[in-house]
């Protein structure tokens, strides 16, 4: 097990683990977004596949903290299957130290907490001070991975945090409340779920680290290798349904010869619809 | 009867000194040749000298005729009266030099009429016009495009005095020796008839004295500034003419991304010495004319970017820095024969920031305009998109937009971020057919290619209509690849992310060949030269034809036939992809020939001359300042036609010149912006 940095007394010598989830684009078009009932999940079809965007920030935010202190290590880490290997690859072309892929192949599609439950012990076993998730899947919004991942790891957690600083051996992190902006201060070890903001967009690759990323390897860990059993991972969640609502649009004309007849017949009619 | 001939060197006591200022005159020329070339020796090979026949048949056309010159009504003629008058009087002096140091009896005799008196003075004389035509242009009329340093007059000044000085040599060698030939060289006669008038015979002679040497000094400084001004380009422009890029014009230099990665050398130029020796020496045959300036669509705007300084300011950086980088580059030998030093550490000298303004290197729509002015050739698109290339490959500092267009042209094949449209949405209802159902190319006669701006932009969707519209009114056989279609890789390409244009050309033309595709239909020009220029080095080779080429064949034969001539009159916009790239002017203007009963009106800047819409180089999608948008200029230059519809034939100027127009009239609709295939769409649509 690598050691732990000694962030307090030793500067900020962290090792920041980045949660991945490699995703449906969330951007396809609507015309060609389509869902199989029967296996209640979408198709791709020729859709590509996209890092979370709320990963993306959060996969930024440790970049920058690398930017600061280079002694600052960064690892990807995603959970799921041979494909999210891609999104490891992209990490790697943005000059993270290492990639790594839990796979997920035995369990299907992992729900929220199985997927907490691996990153939390894929932390465990490759070390780690932070763990930064996105706040919520770009697929399916859920936003339950990173707290269950810091109940699992016994952290603390905070949320919605968009920037961070690093100030007199703690953290400043900038959290997004619904009524304003909070300053939380923190010590690791933490989890953080990110939210998007002007300033963590994730940055674009440079060619030659996309080159240079050929020869690098994505590291892979087994659900053995985290002491783990299928069994022992059983989903708690179910999709019992999946589709697509049908909007139904109906319109009606209000006529009347001038505007008054007109607004008149638009109250009795709203009125008739009990909508009034 | 003598012989006609004249005495040489006549009334000069002494000329043998002047070998001894010819000496030091061809030390300083060899010297500051010297001191220019050896800096071109800092650039990268390049294949410049290949097929001289083809090169040479340029080079006489641009250097001897001066055909790109005379483009312009004042200057052309003028600078071809200067330079012929320089050639002939240089010639003439020779003439003397074989006579006099080689003893050779040719100056006497008709030759010595007709050429050395007669023809001489005239080119003088025509020469000595053009001087003061050059000095109003510059001084009085104050063309913007003129710079007016030191350098500037002195030389206009020296070339002036040199002319004058010589025909009062030559009007008082005629009175005084009473030369019995003197009217064949009228205008030197009349110059010694004025001075006679006031001078006596002695004076004269002494003035003849001081003026010879004078005017000998001046003559062998003006030749002894020339590898020191902008005067070199008497040497360099016919060398730069001749050494040309033979390459179409539709392509961009390629590179080796990985071969040049692996070898640890800049994606890109960093620095002077990413260049080619041939770019470098584009820099110093620059004439400093500034017609690149002055067609520059970004410069006409107020932007950053002025070709003429991107060169200037290159030049500079070469002269200043060039001489230290050549003994850094040796010492680096000198190392290498030595076995390693200690580590120097490298220092990128760079250019993007301290000598090329960012601003300026982004404004650029690579709309060529300035190649096709420059009267050397120098090469400016390439040379900016080679400095694009290392800030996006290699720094990724580059416009925020810029960067989404490409990331989406990443991961979703088209750079059209947040388009909610799909491939195919522009089709519904039309039954186009796919290629993946026919599952080859076979019978066809065209593939059509959408582009992505047909496809994702709303309004341009209709283009893409319109055109499948009219090829299956013709019953013209065509597919379309649909959602397997990706973008060609254009806009990554003019930005400067060579690696991933590569990567889209590469998988493009295996999805094509799986196909078996050979004959491609575009609507968009940019696709059009992606295909047919820049595809054949990735294994591509297609016949490609663009919408106008094959409207115009449609409606020649008859398998369009004209039932509503429309009687808009119109103006018709030269997308810089078809036109100035691909030379296809007349293809568009006969379509709109056969349709538009309303007639045709040229915008001032037309075809080859053609002013930019603003949407190249990956201009499209970057953000506009309100005063500094091209499309807008564009539209008032249309607007100017007072045409009551602006035709066009890509779907960029489309999106660029509605804006346009929009913003221009207010909205008020009174002047329409349609593709020509919307145009041509409505004029055949069957009468029911
Ligand atoms: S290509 Fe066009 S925009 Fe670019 S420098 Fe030349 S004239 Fe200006
Ligand atoms: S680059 Fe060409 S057009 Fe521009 S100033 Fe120099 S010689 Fe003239």
């Amino acid at each position: 097990m690598p050691e732990r940095a000694d962030f307090l007394h030793g500067g900020l010598r962290m090792r920041l683990v980045v949660g991945l989830k490699y995703i449906l684009d969330p951007e396809i078009p609507p015309r060609d977004f389509r869902i199989d009932e029967e296996a209640r999940r979408p198709v791709q079809g020729r859709a590509s596949l996209v890092i979370s965007p709320f990963d993306e920030n959060a996969l930024e935010l440790a970049l920058q903290m690398k930017d600061r202190d280079p002694a600052t290590q960064v690892v990807a880490l995603s959970a799921g299957p041979a494909s999210s290997e891609e999104a490891l690859r992209k990490a790697l072309s943005l000059r993270v130290d290492e990639a790594v892929r839990v796979e997920t192949d035995p369990l299907g599609e992992p729900d929220g907490e199985q997927t907490a439950l691996l990153l939390a012990r894929a932390v465990q076993r490759l070390g780690g001070d932070i763990l930064l998730v996105g706040r919520q899947a770009g697929d399916w919004d859920r936003g339950q991975t990173g707290p269950i991942a810091a109940e699992i790891l016994g952290w603390p957690c905070v949320t919605a945090v968009s920037r961070i600083e690093a100030a007199d051996g703690r953290l400043r992190l900038r959290h997004e409340g619904p009524d304003g902006l909070e300053v939380v201060e923190a010590t690791p070890p933490l989890v953080l779920t990110v939210t998007n903001d002007e300033a963590n967009q994730l940055r674009i690759p440079k060619a030659r680290d996309i080159l240079a990323t050929r020869s690098k390897q994505v590291g892979r860990l087994s659900l053995d290798d985290l002491g783990l059993s299928p069994e022992a991972v059983p989903p708690r969640s179910e999709v019992t349904r999946l589709y697509v609502p049908v909007e139904e649009h109906q319109c009606e004309w209000i006529e009347g010869d001038d505007a008054e007849a007109k607004a008149r017949a638009l109250a009795d009619r709203l009125m008739a619809l009990k909508v009034l | 009867m003598r012989v006609p001939t004249r005495q040489v060197y006549w009334n000069i006591p002494g000329h043998e000194w002047m070998y001894a200022l010819f000496v030091v005159l061809l030390a300083v020329l060899a010297w500051g040749i010297w001191q220019r070339a050896s800096l071109w020796r800092l650039g990268r090979p390049a294949r410049r000298l290949d097929q001289p026949g083809r090169r040479l048949a340029e080079m006489n056309r641009q250097v001897i005729l001066q055909a790109r010159l005379l483009r312009d009504a004042l200057s052309g003629p003028m600078h071809l009266l200067l330079s012929w008058g320089f050639v002939v009087l240089f010639l003439g002096t020779v003439v003397v030099f074989l006579k006099a140091d080689l003893g050779l009896p040719v100056m006497q005799g008709p030759f010595y009429l007709y050429f050395q008196s007669l023809t001489l003075d005239l080119f003088g004389a025509l020469a000595l016009i053009a001087t003061a035509v050059a000095a109003w242009r510059r001084y009085l009329e104050r063309l913007p495009r003129l710079s007016r340093t030191v350098q500037d007059w002195v030389i206009l000044a020296l070339f002036a005095l040199i002319l004058l000085t010589g025909f009062v040599l030559e009007g008082l060698r005629i009175e005084v020796t009473r030369d019995p030939w003197g009217l064949w060289s009228p205008v030197g006669y009349l110059f010694g008839r004025l001075f006679a008038s006031f001078l006596s015979v002695g004076a004269m002679r002494l003035l003849h004295r001081g003026l010879w040497w004078f005017h000998l000094v001046i003559a062998f400084a003006f030749l002894g500034l020339i590898p020191f001004s902008k005067m070199f380009h008497i040497l360099l422009a016919p060398l730069n003419v001749y050494m040309r890029s033979l390459e179409p014009k539709g392509e961009l230099p390629p590179m080796d991304v990985e071969a040049a990665a692996e070898a640890g050398e800049h994606l890109g130029a960093a620095e002077l010495t990413d260049f080619s020796w041939k770019q470098l020496f584009d820099l110093d045959a620059c004439t400093e004319c500034g017609r690149c300036e002055a067609v520059c669509p970004a410069h006409a705007v107020g932007k950053a970017l002025d070709p003429k300084y991107v060169v200037l300011n290159l030049r500079e950086h070469l002269h200043a820095e060039g001489p230290s980088l050549l003994a850094l580059a040796a010492r680096a030998r000198s190392a290498a024969e030595n076995g390693p030093a200690e580590g120097e550490g490298e220092a990128v000298s760079h250019l993007v920031g301290p000598v090329i303004d960012p601003e300026a290197l982004w404004a650029c729509t690579t709309c060529r305009a300035c190649m096709e002015a420059c009267p050397v050739f120098i090469e400016h698109v390439p040379t900016i998109v080679q400095m694009r290339r290392y800030q996006v490959m290699e720094l990724a500092d580059y416009p925020a937009t810029m960067q989404e267009a490409l990331t989406s042209l990443e991961e979703r094949g088209h750079p059209f971020r947040g388009s909610t449209a799909s491939r195919l949405d522009w089709a519904e209802g039309l039954e186009v057919p796919l290629l993946s159902r026919l599952g080859g190319a076979e019978g066809l006669d065209y593939v059509l290619w959408v582009g992505c701006s047909a496809a994702f932009d709303e309004r341009n969707q209709r283009i893409a209509r319109a055109l499948a519209t009219l090829l299956q009114r013709a019953g013209v056989r065509f597919a379309i690849l649909g959602d397997e279609e990706r973008c060609t890789g254009d806009p990554a390409r003019r930005m400067g992310n060579e690696f991933l244009f590569q990567m889209t050309a590469r998988e493009n033309v295996d999805l094509l060949r799986r196909y078996g595709v050979r004959r491609i239909l575009t609507l968009c020009p940019h696709c059009y030269n992606t295909f047919r220029n820049e595809y054949p080095r990735f294994g591509g080779e297609y016949e490609v034809v663009h919408h106008s080429q094959l409207l115009r064949e449609l409606l020649a034969s008859g398998r369009l036939r004209v039932t509503r001539p429309s009687l808009l009159e119109t103006t018709y916009h030269d997308p810089c992809y078809l036109g100035r790239y691909n030379d296809e002017y007349e293809a568009p203007r006969a379509v709109l020939g056969a349709v538009a009963g309303g007639g045709l009106r040229e915008m001032e800047r037309n075809r080859n001359h053609a002013f930019c819409c603003g949407a190249g180089g990956g201009r499209m999608w970057a953000e506009e300042a309100p005063s500094q948008r091209v499309n807008r200029e564009r539209a008032r230059q249309a607007l100017a036609t007072g045409a009551r519809r602006v035709g066009t034939a890509c779907p960029f100027c489309m999106t660029m010149l509605e804006d346009g127009i929009k913003s221009e009239t207010g909205g008020d609709g009174s002047v329409e912006v349609r593709d020509l295939a919307e145009i041509v769409e409505e004029a055949t649509r069957p009468a029911s």
